[in-house]
């Protein structure tokens, strides 16, 4: 006879059974979060918020060993993040066939003139341990739902500069809800998976600590001319 | 006199001129804000799945006038003119609307005075139940969830055995947007599903369309027909549920008792401005796309004699003169229960930021996350098929006892008029990929008329000689969830624990689930989701139901006689004679999505 067929005098221990487990699962649950133990880096501090720019300081979840704070001059920060651009990761089998995308630059020079000051500061007061998340902002398709978002982080471990882009103008949705539905829970869309690039390619280097490439942002430094804005240029 | 006439005008024509000046100031801003935009503005629009921020500007045409320029082949004005020029008349020939799609086929207008989004939602699922004996019988005879027969007679459902089905859960079909302007919106959703135990095939029903206005952050209107802001469990959308199907005990406590949607007004503030929200809500109290004047009593052709019976006095016979009557010659009475209304109300305090009503922590919130809430309700003059005939036998009200058994209130069909005042708190909190959810509820039961039912009588329309054992007592009930994400944002564990009493008067008839289920989210939203839920579900047979349990009605005879004397219309064996706890193991394996 199975189980579930043994008929009137199994349900009391089953139900006993099954209710000591859901006890213990929730009692589980919750002592995790007692211990409170991140496993997504968490906003500590934000430094900046508006309407275009949103820049916070994440506290890493992993030990990251990063040079910082960092002074960077907004012109520093213009000049490194012009410099890359990107392309999609496409999952496999995609991937065999996307090769022909051409990279696109990540930032316009309006949305880097934004968010350079920011994150200057940042740099200056994040610490070892932590990171600079940013988002640039835009009206989105339709500007009463949802906000365009150009989002990501910055990070320094010398002598490399690492930037990671989290989401290329991802549609992120204004309120907690859906504006539509109020009782749907509207959930920003999760960070996607690109391929970055630098230019001059000869200072995107393998950073040895995390085999992750980096920037060497202080050669690069020297050797870039910050552009100036000719008088009268149209 | 040429120089006159024209100051002439011009004086004559003042307001003329201040017209002419102030469309002259705003040309001018025109063109100046025509010149920023000649430089960075631009829009965003969709391709290949991407979205790209694409300038007005033609940049091949701006090339070869900034060329042009250079070389000297035009002046400075000259290229400014161009590219104004240009912009307005990409501007001019544009289409009005656009349309992109974004969790959502998206249609706006450029103005965005009316936006539609238009959604699908699929949910598919593969049940495997197994039963134990007892479901074979005495079988669910408290008609809980599913009240069997061609014209709503009160049977027992039996089963035997397992089984494994698919199931198209959930077949939605969205239309939503606004009117004129984002804080004017319209919501309409076509439900095509059938349940797991459909006795018939599932059909186009309008489950949602109501009106939402948010002019006003503080004084919040939805009109229209859905989902009664009453309970949390059930105001949650069915696509961000941790587990495949809600515990039994959630959906018992609705609002009106009858379904989770109702047609009515609900008055509320923001949720997103301020921590304390209220829901004011007033409803017809008789489920979707249904009224009151839905609801009457059988009765004869004299006034004021019951009728629903084939033949014979009234049973049991509470007015003395009624003829005997035909089932079929009756007249459908309604009452006062047509001017009655249902009032609800629920406050929430949103104690440590906004935790929403989706389940589980999706989002992964890095604050906690905590709210507790309570609500009541009053719903008068439900009508649970009167107890002025052979129960079973009366046809009124079929749509009202379909929906009272659909949401777990079939054992108290066949008690006459009732009130119900149901009252409930609940409490959630979220914390990094952390949930813990729980409610309490409470369903007070009014039953107007006081005396207990009289079920066996001396003779046709003699004195009663055996009653109801009781008195339909209350009902109370509630459940704790919990859940954790393994994987933020993709991979969660979660249990949950239901307990239910459906009549405080009655031993035996507990109802308790336990349930567990793991769920995958693979892109981090409630969207698209596989689930697979274990539930186990024991309920007792305990209880008393008219028709259905000891004493069985009869107009005079004895239970005990063999055979069963004819004076027994129904039969005279119980349905729920063999007792028991009905066992029901059920895994689901569902798959959403949700476009």
């Amino acid at each position: 006879m199975k189980r579930w067929e043994k008929g009137p005098e199994m349900p009391g221990r089953a139900i006993e059974r099954w209710r000591g487990l859901a006890i213990r699962t929730v009692l589980l649950g919750g002592l995790l979060a007692l211990v409170g133990c991140a496993r997504l880096p968490y906003t500590v501090q934000t430094v900046h918020q508006d309407q275009r720019v949103v820049v916070a300081i994440q506290r890493e979840v992993t030990s990251a060993g990063y040079s910082h704070p960092v002074q960077l001059s907004p012109q520093d920060l213009v000049a490194i993040l012009g410099s890359f651009s990107f392309r999609p990761q496409q999952r496999l089998p995609l991937r065999w066939f996307a090769e022909e995308t051409p990279p696109k630059k990540i930032f316009r020079q309006d949305e880097l003139e934004a968010l350079a000051p920011f994150l200057a500061e940042a740099l200056q007061k994040v610490g070892p341990e932590e990171r600079v998340h940013f988002q640039v902002l835009a009206p989105g398709m339709n500007p009463a739902y949802e906000h365009d978002t150009n989002g990501g982080w910055i990070a320094v471990r010398d002598p490399y500069f690492h930037l990671t882009l989290e989401h290329f103008h991802a549609q992120f949705p204004v309120r907690k809800d859906e504006m539509w539905d109020l009782r749907y829970p509207a959930i920003p869309p999760e960070p996607g998976a690109f391929l970055l690039y630098f230019e001059p390619n000869r200072f995107w280097i393998t950073d040895p600590a995390v085999d992750e490439r980096g920037v060497l942002y202080r050669d690069f430094l020297k050797s870039v001319v910050l552009p100036v804005r000719k008088q009268g240029s149209p | 006199m040429k120089k006159a006439a024209p100051v002439g005008r011009n004086i004559q024509n003042g307001p003329s001129l201040l017209s002419r000046f102030l469309t002259l100031v705003a040309l001018l801003a025109l063109a100046g804000s025509m010149d920023a935009l000649a430089v960075e503005s631009g829009r965003l629009i969709e391709k290949d799945g991407k979205y790209v921020f694409v300038e007005n500007q033609d940049p091949a045409l701006r090339l070869l006038l900034e060329r042009a320029v250079d070389k000297g082949f035009i002046s400075r004005e000259e290229y400014e003119q161009a590219l104004k020029a240009s912009e307005e008349y990409r501007y001019q020939t544009q289409l009005p609307f656009k349309m992109w799609y974004d969790r959502g086929f998206n249609f706006s207008m450029n103005d965005n005075a009316f936006f539609l989004k238009v959604r699908g939602r699929f949910q598919n699922r593969l049940t495997t139940r197994w039963r134990n004996d007892a479901w074979r019988n005495p079988g669910d005879a408290k008609n809980f969830p599913e009240l069997l027969g061609v014209f709503g007679d009160y049977r027992a459902n039996r089963s035997v055995g397992n089984s494994t089905q698919f199931n198209l859960r959930r077949a939605r079909l969205l239309f939503t947007g606004h009117l004129f302007n984002p804080d004017f919106k319209y919501f309409l959703q076509l439900g095509m599903e059938s349940s797991e135990n459909a006795q018939t095939p599932g059909s186009v029903n309008l489950l949602d369309y109501y009106l939402t206005s948010t002019h006003f952050p503080l004084l919040n209107a939805q009109l229209g027909q859905y989902k009664v802001y009453f309970n949390r469990s059930q105001i949650n959308n069915t696509a961000s549920m941790q587990f495949a199907e809600r515990a039994l005990v959630q959906d018992v406590f609705t609002a009106n008792g009858l379904n989770r949607r109702d047609i009515g007004l609900t008055i509320m503030n923001d949720e997103e401005v301020y921590p304390i929200n209220y829901y004011f809500g007033i409803f017809d109290g008789g489920g979707p796309l249904f009224t009151d004047y839905g609801s009457y009593e059988s009765e004869e052709p004299a006034e004021g004699c019951p009728g629903g019976q084939t033949s014979g006095n009234p049973f049991p016979s509470p007015a003395t003169g009624c003829a005997g009557n035909q089932r079929n010659i009756n007249a459908n009475a309604r009452f006062n229960s047509i001017s009655q209304l249902m009032y609800t109300a629920r406050v929430m305090w949103n104690v440590m930021g906004r935790p929403g009503y989706g389940e589980g922590d999706l989002a992964y919130s890095e604050t906690p996350q905590w709210s507790v809430a309570g609500n009541i309700a009053y719903n008068p003059q439900i009508n649970t098929s009167s107890n002025n005939a052979f129960v079973g036998i009366d046809l009124a009200n079929l749509n009202w006892r379909r929906q009272l058994a659909t949401f777990g209130n079939g054992r108290q069909l066949g008690w006459g008029f009732v009130d119900y005042t149901t009252w409930g708190v609940d409490s959630v909190l979220k914390y990094r990929g952390f949930s813990l959810q729980g409610e309490y509820y409470f369903k007070n039961i009014n039953r107007h008329n006081k005396g207990l039912p009289c079920l066996q009588t001396v003779g046709t329309g003699g004195p009663c000689t055996t009653f109801a054992p009781n008195q339909f007592g209350n009902s109370t009930g509630w459940y704790v969830q919990s859940g954790y994400y393994l994987i933020p944002r993709h991979l969660e564990l979660a249990a949950r624990y239901a307990y239910w009493d459906p009549d405080t008067h009655a031993a035996s008839d507990l109802v308790k689930e336990v349930d567990l289920s793991l769920n995958w989210f693979p892109f981090g939203t409630y969207d698209y989701q596989v689930m697979i839920t274990y539930s186990n579900i024991a309920m007792g047979t305990g209880g008393y139901a008219i028709g259905r349990s000891s004493p069985l009605p009869s107009t005079g005879g004895s239970q005990s006689t063999v055979p069963c004397p004819p004076t027994f219309p129904s039969g005279c064996v119980p349905l729920d004679a063999k007792g028991g706890t009905l066992i029901d193991n059920v895994l689901r394996f569902q798959v959403q999505v949700f476009f």
